[in-house]
């Protein structure tokens, strides 16, 4: 079959299984659209900016496994791309972004609406390609998706010059059935003896803690996971990233660890000899100062990336390979052990975290006040949330206090399910990416928990929602500042609050919501957060944005103290430190 | 300790190929002293990554590429893993052994 080079890249993502385009169309991207036009297996979603069509896209992929496809043209259309193709990069989010170049014989002319997009996405993609020729736009492709989706996952930009889709010259077209580069082996069986000792080291612990992380649900691992701990039988505490993975509601789960997270999960850290990372990577939220990092502890690390092992914690059991792959391994080693394994060797470990939980543990109760004598609280409002969303919701979030809140008080069961920007912390994520997650899975509920702040970075895509008919459920928890720098500012420079309000500023963002056809609804007591909030989820044809007025001087607890603290150096409540 | 070290790399003769080593310098914070690339035409010294890797080399479809850096040694087995991951790269060798797409040889082979 003969195509032109814009129906070739069409039809090559069809072959891949595309079902929707996230994108904004220009100059160099005519050609392409015109492909696009002239096919029914895709839907192009058509965003405000191109930022926004990036976080659906990845907020598609973090919900289904699946790439997410961005579709830009060049100049302005790709450098608007950058936060979302970061965001992606940094928690090895699988995304192919096709971006528009000028013509081949203007590129490096300073022609119009060029830049070095291959230059510019270099640090923050995993590969990009440039297409040479029409002929090679098939092969660039289905490369793309293998190692977008391959190894540790992540971004693939390709640039595509416009003279190189013309709809006049034909090419030869087949997609290729197979892809095999010579450069890129990612592991996927781990080594035997690594998984024998790292069962020796398991069996012989007392203070074992499991640490799992986005690894774990980006290689569908989280079967193998609890059924690893049906052996193990260990307090399990996942990082922001890997919430979901191993069920909130189980009894050996610790809540969230790091910067925000729970009392006992970071004393279980620091207390450890043993620690079994799987799929996380000792990021800086996680360790506090590494010296500190837990001083007695053995570390086995699961992680199919080789440089992400030993970068910031030695470890002293290294297993590499698919995290499915490995978990599979160590499961069979284990049930072949079995009798060795003597559950009481953790009970002593066990209570000792049950005291810690009980001494400083999370109050998940606050949604129970309902007196207008006091201003609502962030934490209930996301309490409310879990109780009327009955707990299995796809959660979006921004980034700030609203995210951490979300963190602790919704419990996740299931992976996937909870969708935010851990690793770059892009505020205007949450509102784009359920979007994506909504379009993937239009019969579920979709929720983005988000502040004042993040939610006017991408507020913008209420249109796109408004187009698409996207029904999701807003939830602005608004404390009229950006609440997490505020927070800093309270904490370590003495109440300065430098830059950090616009209290005079805020729109009425019910009556904006309801410009662009959706429902607004506004709480600021107490007795209305209920009934408020069960109103919003019981409308299911039409977006709602809850705007809900909270104590606008409450801080994130616990709090790692930093710098130089360890992980069971942790504040509180204001002026209340371990 | 901190000492000059070089680095050898084998890796695709494909535009842009250079320039993400470079960059990935750059971006960690590393430094290079000096640089040196070329396309190889005798591949008999890379008959074992061939076997490896089950391929043959045809001409000018890859370069060598040696790398003078300073650095200490928890960050060289680093430098070592994160160019591995790089897609273009074959093989990278240093003082601590050579990376083949995820496989660690215990000596510098190249």
């Amino acid at each position: 079959m003969k195509l032109a080079g814009n129906d070739i890249l069409i039809q090559s993502l069809i072959e891949e299984g595309v079902e929707y385009i996230f994108g904004y169309p220009g100059g160099a991207s005519l050609h392409i659209y015109d492909a696009i036009f002239n096919q029914k297996e895709m839907q192009h979603i058509l965003v405000r900016h191109e930022q926004g069509a990036t976080h659906a896209a990845d907020g598609y992929a973090r919900a289904t496994g699946k790439p997410g496809v961005v579709m830009l043209t060049s100049g302005p259309g790709a450098t608007n791309a950058i936060t979302g193709i970061a965001t992606a990069f940094m928690d090895s989010i699988p995304m192919i972004v096709i971006s528009g170049q000028v013509q081949s014989h203007l590129i490096g002319t300073d022609a119009f609406q060029e830049t070095d997009m291959i230059g510019v996405s270099r640090p923050i993609v995993k590969h990009s390609f440039t297409v040479d020729h029409q002929s090679n736009i098939a092969k660039i492709i289905k490369e793309a998706f293998y190692i977008a989706t391959s190894g540790r996952q992540g971004p693939v930009v390709i640039d595509v010059p416009k003279d190189l889709t013309n709809p006049v010259d034909l090419f030869e077209y087949k997609y290729p059935s197979e892809v095999n580069i010579r450069s890129y082996n990612p592991p996927i069986e781990p080594e035997q003896s690594q998984i024998d000792r790292a069962v020796e080291a398991i069996i012989k612990s007392k203070q074992t803690v499991i640490y799992a992380g986005g690894g774990t649900i980006s290689s569908n691992a989280a079967k193998e996971l609890f059924e690893l701990n049906s052996y193990i039988n260990a307090p399990i505490t996942n990082t922001l990233m890997g919430l979901g993975v191993y069920p909130a509601s189980d009894k050996n789960f610790l809540g969230m660890l790091g910067m925000h997270g729970t009392y006992q999960a970071n004393m279980a850290m620091h207390n450890a000899d043993l620690i079994i990372a799987i799929g996380a990577r000792f990021d800086d939220r996680i360790t506090n100062t590494p010296e500190k990092f837990a001083p007695n502890a053995q570390i086995i690390h699961f992680d199919v990336d080789h440089s992400s092992v030993s970068k910031i914690i030695e470890a002293d059991i290294a297993v590499f390979g698919q995290v499915k792959n490995s978990l599979q391994a160590m499961n069979a080693k284990l049930k072949s052990r079995l009798s060795e394994i003597n559950d009481s060797r953790l009970d002593a470990w066990r209570n000792q975290i049950a005291e810690w939980k009980e001494m400083h543990g999370l109050d998940h109760d606050l949604y129970k006040n309902n007196s207008d004598d006091s201003p609502i609280l962030p934490q209930a409002v996301v309490q409310h949330i879990y109780h009327a969303s009955n707990g299995d919701a796809f959660v979006t979030s921004d980034v700030g206090q609203h995210q951490m809140f979300a963190a602790q008080y919704y419990h996740f069961d299931e992976p996937r399910k909870w969708i935010n920007s851990g690793g770059l912390g892009t505020m205007g994520f949450g509102l784009p990416a359920a979007m994506g997650v909504k379009l993937a899975y239009p019969e579920e509920e979709v929720i983005c928990i988000t502040g004042e702040g993040s939610i006017q970075m991408c507020i913008q895509e209420l249109s796109t929602c408004t187009q698409y008919k996207l029904p999701i459920k807003i939830f602005n928890i608004n404390n009229l500042a950006l609440g997490m720098v505020k927070q800093w500012q309270d904490m370590n420079y003495d109440g300065r609050h430098s830059s950090i309000s616009y209290e005079d500023s805020l729109p009425d963002f019910t009556k904006l919501v309801e410009s662009y056809g959706h429902v607004g609804i506004k709480i600021t007591k107490n007795s209305q957060l209920k009934a408020g909030i069960e109103e919003a989820m019981s409308i299911k044809d039409k977006l709602v944005f809850v705007d809900i007025y909270v104590d606008p001087n409450e801080h994130v607890y616990p709090m790692l103290v930093a710098p130089d603290g360890s992980l069971k150096d942790m504040w509180l409540g204001k002026g209340e430190k371990t | 300790m901190i000492e000059e070290r070089q680095l050898t790399l084998i890796m695709e003769n494909k535009p842009g190929a250079l320039v993400r080593v470079v960059g990935l310098f750059h971006q960690r914070g590393y430094n290079i002293e000096s640089l040196h690339v070329e396309p190889i035409n005798d591949f008999k010294p890379y008959k074992f990554i061939e076997d490896e890797l089950n391929t043959k080399f045809s001409e000018g479809e890859i370069s060598r590429l040696e790398i003078k850096t300073t650095v200490d040694d928890p960050l060289m087995r680093q430098i070592l893993r994160q160019i591995n991951k790089l897609i273009d790269v074959i093989a990278v060798s240093g003082n601590e052994g050579t990376y083949l797409k995820g496989v660690l040889r215990d000596e510098n082979l190249l």
